[in-house]
């Protein structure tokens, strides 16, 4: 019994409507139906993160979450972290330390480092090493990639004297 | 960071950590990764695989599947007899899809090629395939027992042109190579000896998990074949592309988008023969992505079991070694007899051992077939080798990195007759991971320090070339064979032709990875790229200027001086840039001068390796003897790189490196069962490491400029994984007093040991 | 890929069973999905219909009950519960194992009530509450009941809920005076290897009573009757703890471990005695702060 749902969901801050069937993950909406290919499906199993994305603000797995759950609520990609052509503080902070080799994991590990940002603009060593603790990275070996959100959370902190 | 320098000042931007090129498609999500893409027309394949370790196929009955709405083709061998479906780097024993018989639990039977994936999904379910199981060998013991099994009846050919010159050994069916490396007197060596150690050593199955899954796309057309895929080596998967289909090589195009990691795991053919197969049955652009559970099951690292023996002067000098490695290679070879050789060569160490006899057989078992993997036979020897220089140091009462001083090799110094003097100063490379270690300082109680060193001979073939593209406007194209892995490469690259035309880095474009579009090289892989193609640039260069020079005499001198300057030339001491040079040679319609740049096994890249590549590492280690944890405490390594095109990128390489060997000797493992299957075949079971799990870590660069590439310099990036597991195990040793011998080092490992030890045992 | 099936929202308890009848009994209750949608994909599970319970107000918020019990609907997510202020004051050793279930996303997804339905003999939250004397409280179309942890879980991935029945709340008693709950676990890859759970209660310079539980080395968490038994009536003082941690720690050493990647059973064993001891270490801190 396969149905089809009128699906509608703010991506990246742009209101889209699609047509999926309820068994459709949102890492395949978005990536086959919305060509937002910048999360990345690695694993599979929610271990290693490459599929990130935030709903509502909230990091999760987009191979293991229904896109029909994603309806009417605000999805933010890799695609919507840069605005207006400007990079985010943190995705210049990677590019800064080079905090990716191959890149497949960046997407995903940006979106949760958003998410932890957002959550905790100051964040010490150890509370970003348990934010990106559940994304993996083969190349790295993860320091630079602690540094760059340690980095871009000091930037973050600096151009708001008020903090 | 850490930089030791002794080189001279290289040009801007060498030297220099600019920004990778890469950055913004890879922090925004622009980068397409062949898993990104799709071709117009394109259908989708799913594989059938194989429930069984060891079988015969009576009958593929792929009927119902067909039926389904939405199917396009079903393929078995039997479908492709038009096709040579044997392939292999060393020997061809592999056929693309299984061909009678299967070998391993997950071997490919049928590919499924449907509208989308979902339906190819659903039909997977529908192919029936009558099995008739045969006896399984899952270890190597069991391999090279009496009467075991025979996993490969039939005979396959060796490849030409593959590295291997002579016709490979074998002294068993299920041996798919032996190699040896002998030289010196060897019973003289141990007859003499004051001390000789003796042991058994493991070192675990691997899985070098790229977070990109294999993914290929095929698409035939009147001009032959197209391929979009995840490789490293777009060059030799052409090779083989057009031997697998009757084609010339100029009639296969292999394009390599971003790869997302490689590690060794991308290496040489995988999926691109299926994928090309079943486009071709079914008549449209094919994509096949595996999953990675699938990418696990088609290829892992070489699992390791070696008996070792070192003998020693009373000072602690080696005077000889023996060792035997098996090295597990699951159902067909790939590229593990060259692993094999190297890990027979590698084991020795970077010491002057006056006799050395080792023999290393590759050895076929029912499991998921092994090739290539970041260190190449070097991590498995070397945590056997460097163990045996602390028991032998412990033995002697003598300081483990006196041991290791007083027997590496001297700059200039052949580890083994005809092979290029060691191209680095080993001794200092100790002396800076012990200083950043405070090795004199005695560690805090139930702490533990070591270092352990390896030497590989690196870069693969000296094979490659260059096209470095003067326009008319003064910018330069750079093409080149070698693939964008992670590594850094379309950066560094592009910083070696900046500082050789003496043009800005923003006005240079490097073009990689697309067979039809850029000169051959023959890999990317052995830790060559910057090394090898950068003297390929350097070359093609070199001959752009001349060009340039010569056009500037033809139509700029006016009978006036002309000589050579940054970025252009000097006419009577007034500059003319590159643009004007060939504006003025093609009379101001444009045009374009092209230089060419060959590196071969000849001159400077005559004598192998290309060059010695260093691991140098230290540890300091505590264990929680209550459940045996290993705690890192400090990680140093050192890159012994002779000249850091961009240090930012070798540190993370170098970074990378050790933190995959902690990885390995810490908790990676796949673990198979008597039956033939695999336990931790997905990312639940196999556990990499993660944020959480890395030490403290201090990053030295040595430079010294004492490679044989431009400025000096020589490759980096798979050094550092090499010495990490014995550093952990000698660590553990002075920490606790056990040793151990098989990676990795779980925590029920250790307890083990450590209930041992108080056990008086 | 993920079986087709229909997608039920219900708004409310009555609908939620109504969908279920209609559905014929090819139905599973559906929430985070962070389990479920995973064994669906691996082609472990199918089902023709999904009713999601997230809509549901029933299963949701985090509340003290009269009688200081911590009730927690069912559709709470584990962050919620790692964040909830209610919790770290009641129930602080959920709060801090919860921020270290799985990862981050899991954490977002997946909720208490699912985790616990799932039964994965590596629960956390399950082994927690077991030691806590938490009770389920399970509402179905024939009316409503409540269950104790060990009565609800029964086997891997089995537990005594009716498939038509709905978890919808979980509800851990209050901590006494002198009262002290704590969770240890050994995790050397991605679950725990074992975890231990204690509760003790302090009275009069003594444990008066003590529950020890632990999880992941047997089908369902259990509890320890003679490590119980040896914690109890022991003064609260070093030696004597000593002393009976080390019967405590033999009590393990009974209990029918399975060979599995992460070990074998004696090493299992003894990391449980390791475990019980930091538990009952961190549980009586706990205690001494209530008394």
């Amino acid at each position: 019994m396969s149905e089809i749902v009128e699906l509608n969901l703010a991506v990246n801050g742009r209101s889209r409507t699609v047509l999926v069937e309820p068994r459709e993950t949102l890492a395949d909406v978005l990536r086959e139906r919305l060509g937002l290919t910048g999360l990345k499906v690695s694993c599979d199993v929610q271990v290693c993160g490459a599929c990130t994305v935030l709903v509502d603000g909230l990091a999760v797995s987009a191979c293991t979450y229904l896109a029909v759950d994603a309806g009417d609520h605000e999805v933010l990609t890799v695609e919507g972290l840069a605005r207006d052509g400007e990079l985010s503080p943190l995705q210049q902070a990677f590019i800064d330390v080079a905090a990716f080799q191959c890149g497949f994991c960046t997407p995903g590990m940006l979106m949760a480092a958003t998410a932890l940002l957002s959550d905790n603009p100051a964040p010490t060593r150890e509370e970003v090493v348990a934010g990106i603790d559940g994304n993996l990275c083969r190349c790295t070996g993860y320091v630079p990639i602690i540094e760059a959100v340690l980095a871009a959370a000091a930037a973050r902190t600096a151009s708001r004297p008020d903090r | 960071m850490k930089r030791v320098t002794t080189r001279p000042a290289p040009p801007s931007p060498i030297g220099e950590s600019v920004p990778r090129r890469d950055g913004v498609a890879k922090v925004t999500g622009a980068a397409r990764f062949t898993s990104d893409l799709s071709v117009p027309g394109m259908a989708w394949a799913k594989i059938v695989r194989s429930p069984y370790p060891h079988a015969r196929i009576r009958s593929v009955d792929t009927s119902a599947a067909r039926a389904l709405p939405g199917v396009i083709a079903a393929v078995s061998a039997a479908d492709l007899a038009d096709v040579e479906i044997y392939y292999g780097h060393a020997l061809a024993d592999h056929p693309l899809i299984a061909d009678g018989v299967v070998r391993y639990v997950g071997e490919a039977v049928v590919g499924i090629v449907a509208e989308d994936a979902a339906t190819a999904d659903e039909a997977v379910a529908l192919v029936l395939i009558d099995y008739e199981p045969l006896p399984v060998v899952i270890t190597v013991e069991a391999a090279l027992a009496d009467g075991a099994p025979i996993i490969h009846e039939r005979e396959a050919a060796q490849r030409p042109h593959r590295g291997f010159e002579e016709e490979i050994e074998r002294d068993h069916p299920n041996v798919c190579s032996l190699s040896t490396q002998s030289y010196g007197d060897i019973d003289d060596a141990f007859d003499g000896a004051h001390l000789v150690v003796e042991g058994d050593f493991r070192y675990p199955i691997s899985y070098a998990y790229a977070m990109e899954p294999y993914t290929a796309i095929a698409e035939w057309s009147d001009g032959g074949l197209t391929v979009w895929s995840s490789c490293q080596h777009p060059f030799m998967v052409r090779e083989d592309l057009a031997n697998c289909f009757s084609l010339p090589q100029s009639r296969v195009r292999v394009i390599v988008p971003f790869v997302g990691g490689g590690y060794g795991s991308k290496s040489y053919t995988k999926i691109e023969p299926l994928t090309a197969a079943l486009a071709l049955r079914a008549g449209r652009p094919v994509k096949l992505a595996l999953s990675i559970d699938e990418s696990i099951l088609t290829t892992r690292g070489d699992g390791a079991f070696i008996h070792i023996a070192s003998a020693f002067d009373a000072d602690g000098r080696l005077r000889g070694r023996r060792a035997e490695i098996a090295l597990d290679t699951g159902a067909y070879a790939e590229n593990s007899p060259l692993v094999g050789r190297k890990a027979a060569n590698r084991i020795a160490g970077p010491y002057r051992i006056p006799a050395v006899e080792v023999t290393c057989r590759v050895i076929y078992t029912n499991t998921a077939p092994a090739s290539s993997f970041r260190g190449f036979g070097a991590p498995q020897g070397n945590f056997a080798a460097e163990s045996q220089m602390d028991e032998a140091a412990e033995k002697l009462g003598l300081d483990p990195l006196e041991i290791r001083r007083r027997n590496v090799v001297a700059p200039g110094e052949a580890l083994w007759p005809g092979v290029r003097g060691m191209d680095a100063d080993l001794d200092a490379d100790l002396g800076l991971v012990a200083e950043a270690l405070d090795w004199w300082t005695p560690p805090a109680a139930g702490h533990g320090r070591a270092i352990a060193i390896s030497a590989s001979d690196a870069g693969s073939e000296p094979v490659t070339t260059s096209l470095v593209r003067i326009s008319a406007d003064g910018s330069v194209t750079v093409t080149v064979g070698s693939t964008e892995i992670g590594q850094g490469s379309s950066t560094v690259l592009a910083q070696i032709a900046a500082a050789e035309m003496g043009v800005p880095l923003d006005r240079v474009q490097l073009l990689q990875s697309d067979t039809s579009a850029v000169s051959y090289d023959r890999s990317t892989g052995a830790s060559r790229t910057t090394t090898l193609v950068g003297l390929a640039i350097q070359s093609a260069a070199a001959d752009a200027r001349a060009q340039l020079l010569d056009a500037a005499r033809d139509a700029l001198a006016n009978g006036g001086a002309v000589e050579p300057a940054p970025g252009g030339v000097l006419v009577d001491g007034v500059h003319h840039d590159w643009g004007a040079v060939v504006r003025a040679w093609f009379a101001g319609a444009g045009g374009e001068i092209v230089g060419r740049g060959y590196v071969r096994k000849a001159g400077t890249t005559q004598a192998m390796p290309s060059f010695w590549e260093i691991g140098c590492v230290g540890v300091e280690v505590s264990v929680d003897e209550a459940t045996g944890q290993i705690w890192v405490k400090h990680l140093v390594t050192v890159g012994d790189v002779g000249c850091a095109i961009n240090p930012q990128l070798v540190e993370s390489q170098d970074l990378g490196a050790a933190i995959m060997g902690f990885g390995m000797a810490m908790r990676e493992e796949l673990v198979y069962t008597p039956d033939g299957n695999l336990l931790s075949g997905n990312l639940v079971e196999y556990r990499v490491p993660r944020a959480g799990d890395i030490p403290p870590f201090t990053s030295i660069l040595a430079e010294r400029g004492d490679g044989v590439g431009v400025y000096g310099a020589k490759g980096g990036g798979e050094g550092s994984l090499n010495p990490v597991a014995a550093a952990i195990a000698n660590a553990v040793q002075r920490a606790t007093g056990v040793r151990l011998r098989q990676a990795p080092f779980t925590p029920e490992r250790v307890w083990r040991a450590l209930q041992e030890r108080d056990a008086g045992g | 890929m993920i079986p087709r099936f229909a997608l039920a929202r219900p708004s409310a308890l009555g609908e939620a069973f109504a969908a279920f009848d209609g559905a014929g009994g090819d139905a599973a209750w559906y929430a985070g999905g962070t389990e479920l949608l995973q064994v669906m994909k691996m082609g472990l599970a199918r089902f023709g219909t999904l009713i999601d319970l997230k809509g549901l107000p029933e299963l949701r918020g985090i509340a003290v009950e009269d009688d200081g019990a911590l009730w927690i609907g069912a559709g709470t997510t584990h962050r919620e519960i790692e964040r909830s202020a209610t919790v770290r004051r009641e129930l602080p050793g959920l709060a801090g194992l919860e921020a270290h279930v799985a990862n981050v996303r899991v954490r977002n997804q997946g909720t208490i009530g699912g985790n616990l339905c799932f039964a994965e003999p590596h629960s956390d939250p399950a082994t927690f509450l077991l030691a806590c004397d938490a009770r389920l409280r399970l509402e179905g179309p024939g009316g409503r009941r409540e269950l104790a942890m060990d009565a609800f879980l029964e086997s891997p991935f089995v537990t005594a809920r009716a498939p038509d029945e709905i978890v919808v709340a979980i509800v851990v008693p209050g901590a006494s005076a002198g009262e002290g709950r704590a969770y240890e676990k050994a995790k050397f890859r991605e679950r725990p290897v074992v975890s231990v759970a204690v509760r003790l209660r302090l009275a009069g310079g003594k444990i008066a009573e003590a529950h020890v539980a632990v999880g992941s080395m047997t089908d369902t968490p259990i509890r320890v009757a003679a490590a119980e038994s040896a914690l109890s009536g022991i003064p609260a003082d070093a030696l004597a703890l000593s002393e009976a941690l080390v019967v405590g720690a033999a009590a393990m050493t009974r209990i029918d471990a399975a060979q599995d990647l992460d070990g074998s059973p004696d090493y299992k064993r003894h990391l449980a005695g390791v475990l019980l001891a930091r538990a009952a270490q961190a549980a009586l801190v706990e205690a001494a702060a209530r008394v």
